[in-house]
């Protein structure tokens, strides 16, 4: 099994330097399918090869496989650099290192290094080793205080996805067709007609499909799996929803204070304010405001307006919008910081042309305003939706602590229930992976999506 | 030129400063513990960390109190109180400063885990903690401090002692008690805090007929401790071996004829919407302050707090014994709380310190100020001598209460209580389940044999680990 693997990597190889790479030849053919060899070989050398073992399952070995695959693909970009570098073709002169380039180091090749290393002291301690430990700790079944641990392979991780190893190929494959088909489909068609239309339409179905698939794919729990399909659906929601409305509300908020007020200082250092606070004190604010026997806001309403509001946290969708709330509420303050600051760059002269030509204040917003802070939204995406990944859960075990039955607890939340409280490190250590896995491709995909879309003026 | 001169010179004036700075340092210290231990010299001052997983004032003031007055009864020694936020970070802390040789000399840990304290491990597999009765080696005093943990009350010694050994050191301890608003009661017609799950019942009845009675009737936390007491009372366990307390827990039991007469009882109460859910697990403040602002009319909660509710209530609050299912034999409430461990390797100065402390820590006084302070049992019988003889239970009835309700337990496996491996994330799959059962209205019998699945799963997977 892991012989094929191998011998795919090296016809992969081989392809790549035929089809991707511009100066093919034999060298090359056989460099080229050497690093493919060696980058799918390291994840089952270093595994001890457990995902082909004799136990392993179906989606054991595509778990394997898809290590092999990542390796090799990794070796392939490098070699690709490689090559590049060697036909004297940089793809991207870098604007910081251009100058130094030209004069070479004149005090020896390790001088950059010594001035170099505290920095790279502290990655490698606090950033590489524990992210490398992660990995490790992803395939055991281990707790602290344990006399030993036992190597669990991607029991970690197979017990979080659907047990059927050809569906769990199939539907990030039809995900993938039905992107590479939308994006023919655009390409053929001509701006302004129907088919245009079709492709627009057939483009936002396409990106639908992978929250889609990955539904499919994630185990909604029984016969020994865990459920975490639950989990994707939460992280999905209460992300989307922290993300839209404190983006939203934080333009628009922006856009309202950035005119010229009377003491408009003070309401912009005001409106700051509440980034400041931490998300612990977040969720403790507005758990004041909604709890049913303390709230301020439940009391309000009763003793008013005579209206019984129900335990948010018995609704999984009241229990939803309160965390979106709280945890939007908390960012905003970021976000229209970043957009006051991106709103003194919208040409003015642009601005007065199109009053000029009679555009109304909507059209005026939508086509000047919303490309000219086009980078801040993108910026802030990133940013927010880090921050609605990894941030939320304190707000979260302040206000629900996951309730109603689990309906808020999103990625993060179930990460540290069960890798800290309950011990459970390998657990833990895996979903952290996951989770790894969905920030990178999140923000690959941003990249390949708004990034182009985004405008950074300039001549 | 010039710059690199000074630069240079910057360098060195901040190298010479922090060197300065370390030198300082260090002389404050040692004049410090000269001080403190009375002209004594500081090299013979010995060290002990006391890692407390208390954070409030009250709580944590009380611990660092009674190290002050030790540290100055014996100058040798200086025990340090740490605080830390929960049993939690304190033992994962600890696991941690043994590995890297820098371990504490007490901790504190709750009673839930005693399973796993026994169990832990350092890097080279010798136990981390030591038994404290072997420590004491049938000594009556240590160091002049008399030995009182062979006067501690029964339903503490039995928890606590795992094959024949008495490991720990009680501290914290109590148990489930009802708090009744008698005011709200006897408005209804109620005269007696109601004993059983039937009494209950009706008491609720009772009150949704009062025109202006509260909009609940009763509440307690969502948490496993209380369904681990109420099998206790009905005398059904939640493991095999004795409850794990014969062998090695390895099957649990959370599909019983007993967890589901009261987990039905239990939704029946919610469903009828005499139990008020805050909709949190683990709800202390919760279901306090719902009892509090005279939103239900009782409270099944810790005696821990027995204190806070007498001093925070502006009605007629009186405890009474935890309600219980009256079809059946009563068996026995179970303790809950936290213990004091030794940490294995001290040498014997120091070790002899520690128990000093311990012993000092639950002498008669202090157990019995423990217990005003708050409500957690008075841990020896010489403190509930004490308080008897000061005419604290006539002044302060409601705290006797638990002492009583643990003292008509029979000793038995059931209301012992279990010893279970990953024992928190097992209670956590309790209290998910009967969220799930209470707020999503499903079914008790299939909600419970899914999470005995997944605490089997969990207690195999311990084994696992920790088995020999």
């Amino acid at each position: 099994m892991l012989i094929i693997g191998l011998v795919v990597a090296a016809i992969l190889g081989v392809a790549y330097v035929q089809w991707r790479t511009e100066n093919p030849s034999l060298p090359r053919f056989g460099m080229a399918s050497a690093a493919a060899v060696a980058g799918a070989a390291v994840t089952p050398i270093a595994m001890g090869q457990c995902g082909f073992a004799a136990e392993a399952t179906g989606v054991d070995n595509l778990l394997a496989y898809g290590l092999m695959a990542a390796g090799a693909w990794l070796a392939l970009i490098a070699v690709h650099a490689l090559f590049d570098r060697a036909d004297g073709r940089v793809k991207e002169e870098s604007q910081m290192t251009g100058e130094i380039r030209t004069g070479g180091y004149r005090m020896g090749w390790w001088v950059p290094w010594v001035l170099l290393s505290p920095t790279l002291i502290i990655l490698v301690v606090f950033l590489y080793y524990p992210a490398i430990r992660t990995f490790t700790l992803s395939t055991q079944l281990t707790r602290l205080g344990a006399p030993k641990s036992v190597e669990v392979c991607f029991g970690n991780f197979s017990e979080l996805l659907i047990t059927d190893p050809v569906k769990l190929v199939a539907y990030p494959l039809i995900a993938l067709a039905a992107i590479y088909g939308a994006k023919l489909w655009f390409t053929r068609s001509a701006p302004g007609t129907l088919s245009r239309k079709g492709a627009d339409v057939a483009s936002v179905v396409a990106m639908l499909s992978v929250f889609v698939a990955l539904y499919a794919m994630f185990s909604p729990g029984g016969g020994g799996q865990v459920a975490y399909r639950p989990v994707y659906i939460n992280t999905v929601i209460i992300s989307v929803g922290i993300v839209a409305l404190g983006m939203m509300g934080g333009l628009a908020i922006a856009y309202l204070a950035f005119r010229n007020l009377r003491g408009g200082g003070v309401y912009r250092t005001l409106l700051i304010w509440p980034y400041a606070i931490s998300p612990a004190v977040a969720g403790v604010l507005f758990f004041m405001i909604f709890d049913p026997t303390a709230g301020i806001f439940t009391h309000a309403m009763e003793s008013w307006f005579g209206i019984d509001v129900p335990n948010y946290r018995e609704h999984a969708a009241l229990a939803m919008a309160a965390i979106i709330l709280a945890s939007a509420w908390k960012i905003l303050g970021y976000n229209i910081l970043f957009y006051l600051a991106g709103l003194q760059t919208v040409p003015l002269e642009q601005i007065e042309a199109a009053v000029i030509d009679g555009a109304s204040a909507w059209q005026r917003f939508k086509t000047i305003v919303l490309p000219a802070v086009s980078p801040i939204t993108f910026f802030l995406l990133v940013t927010n939706l880090t921050y609605a990944f990894f941030e939320v859960y304190a707000t979260i075990d302040f206000m629900t602590k996951g309730a109603p039955a689990g309906r808020t607890s999103v990625a993060i939340y179930e990460i540290i229930r069960v890798g800290v409280n309950t011990g459970d490190l390998g657990r833990g250590a895996a979903q952290s992976v996951l989770l790894f896995i969905a920030v990178i491709g999140v923000t690959l995909w941003q990249f390949r999506t708004s990034g182009s879309r985004v405008t950074y003026g300039g001549a | 030129m010039k710059y690199r001169l000074l630069a240079v010179l910057a360098a060195i004036s901040l190298i010479v400063a922090a060197c300065g700075s370390g030198d300082d340092d260090t002389t404050t210290t040692a004049a410090a513990g000269g001080g403190d231990d009375g002209g004594g010299t500081a090299a013979e001052v010995i060290d002990i960390d006391f890692w407390v997983a208390f954070s409030d004032e009250a709580r944590l003031g009380f611990a660092e109190d009674r190290a002050a007055e030790f540290n100055t009864k014996h100058p040798e020694y200086n025990v340090k109180v740490t605080s830390f936020a929960s049993y939690n970070d304190a033992f994962d802390a600890a696991v941690l400063a043994v590995d890297s040789g820098e371990p504490p000399g007490l901790i504190h840990f709750f009673e839930a885990a005693t399973r796993q304290a026994l169990d832990a491990v350092d890097e080279a597999g010798n136990p981390i903690f030591k038994s404290v009765t072997e420590a004491i080696g049938g000594r009556s005093e240590i160091l002049g401090e008399p030995v009182v943990l062979d006067d501690v009350v029964s339903a503490a010694r039995n928890y606590y002692t795992v094959d024949g050994s008495f490991y720990s050191m009680p501290w914290n301890t109590s148990s489930t008690v009802m708090f009744n608003n008698m005011d709200m009661l006897n408005a209804a017609g109620i005269t007696e805090p109601p004993a059983t799950w039937a009494d209950v019942e009706a008491a609720c009845e009772a009150l949704a007929a009062l025109p202006d009675g509260p909009s609940g009737c009763i509440t307690w936390p969502n948490h496993s401790w209380f369904v681990e007491q109420s099998m206790g009372q009905v005398g059904e366990l939640l493991a095999n071996a004795d409850n794990g307390r014969t062998g090695r827990a390895t099957e649990a039991y959370l599909e019983s004829d007993g967890m589901l007469e009261y987990l039905n009882w239990w939704k029946s109460l919610s469903d009828a919407g005499y139990y008020t859910y805050t909709g949190l697990q683990r709800d202390w403040d919760g279901t306090s302050n719902a009892y509090i602002a005279g939103e239900v009319a009782m409270l099944i909660y810790s005696s821990s707090d027995t204190t806070f509710f007498d001093e925070n209530t502006d009605f007629t609050n009186v405890a009474s014994f935890m309600p219980r299912n009256g079809d059946v034999p009563y068996v026995g409430n179970l303790i809950g709380g936290a213990t004091i461990w030794m940490l294995d390797g001290m040498d014997s100065a120091t070790e002899d310190g520690a128990l000093a402390f311990m012993n000092f820590f639950s002498n008669p006084e202090n157990a019995a100020a423990w217990h005003q302070l708050t409500g957690y049992i008075p841990i020896t019988q010489a403190a509930v001598d004490l308080l008897e003889s000061q005419g604290w239970y006539e002044e302060s009835p409601n705290s006797k209460v638990a002492s009583d309700q643990l003292a008509a337990a029979a000793n038995t496996p059931a209301s012992l209580g279990a010893l279970l491996g990953n024992f928190v994330g097992i209670r956590d799959i309790i209290t998910i389940a009967i969220e799930d059962i209470l707020v999503n209205d499903l079914d008790v019998a299939t909600r419970m044999a899914t999470a005995n699945e997944e605490a089997n799963k969990s207690l195999t997977e311990y084994e696992q680990l920790f088995g020999n």
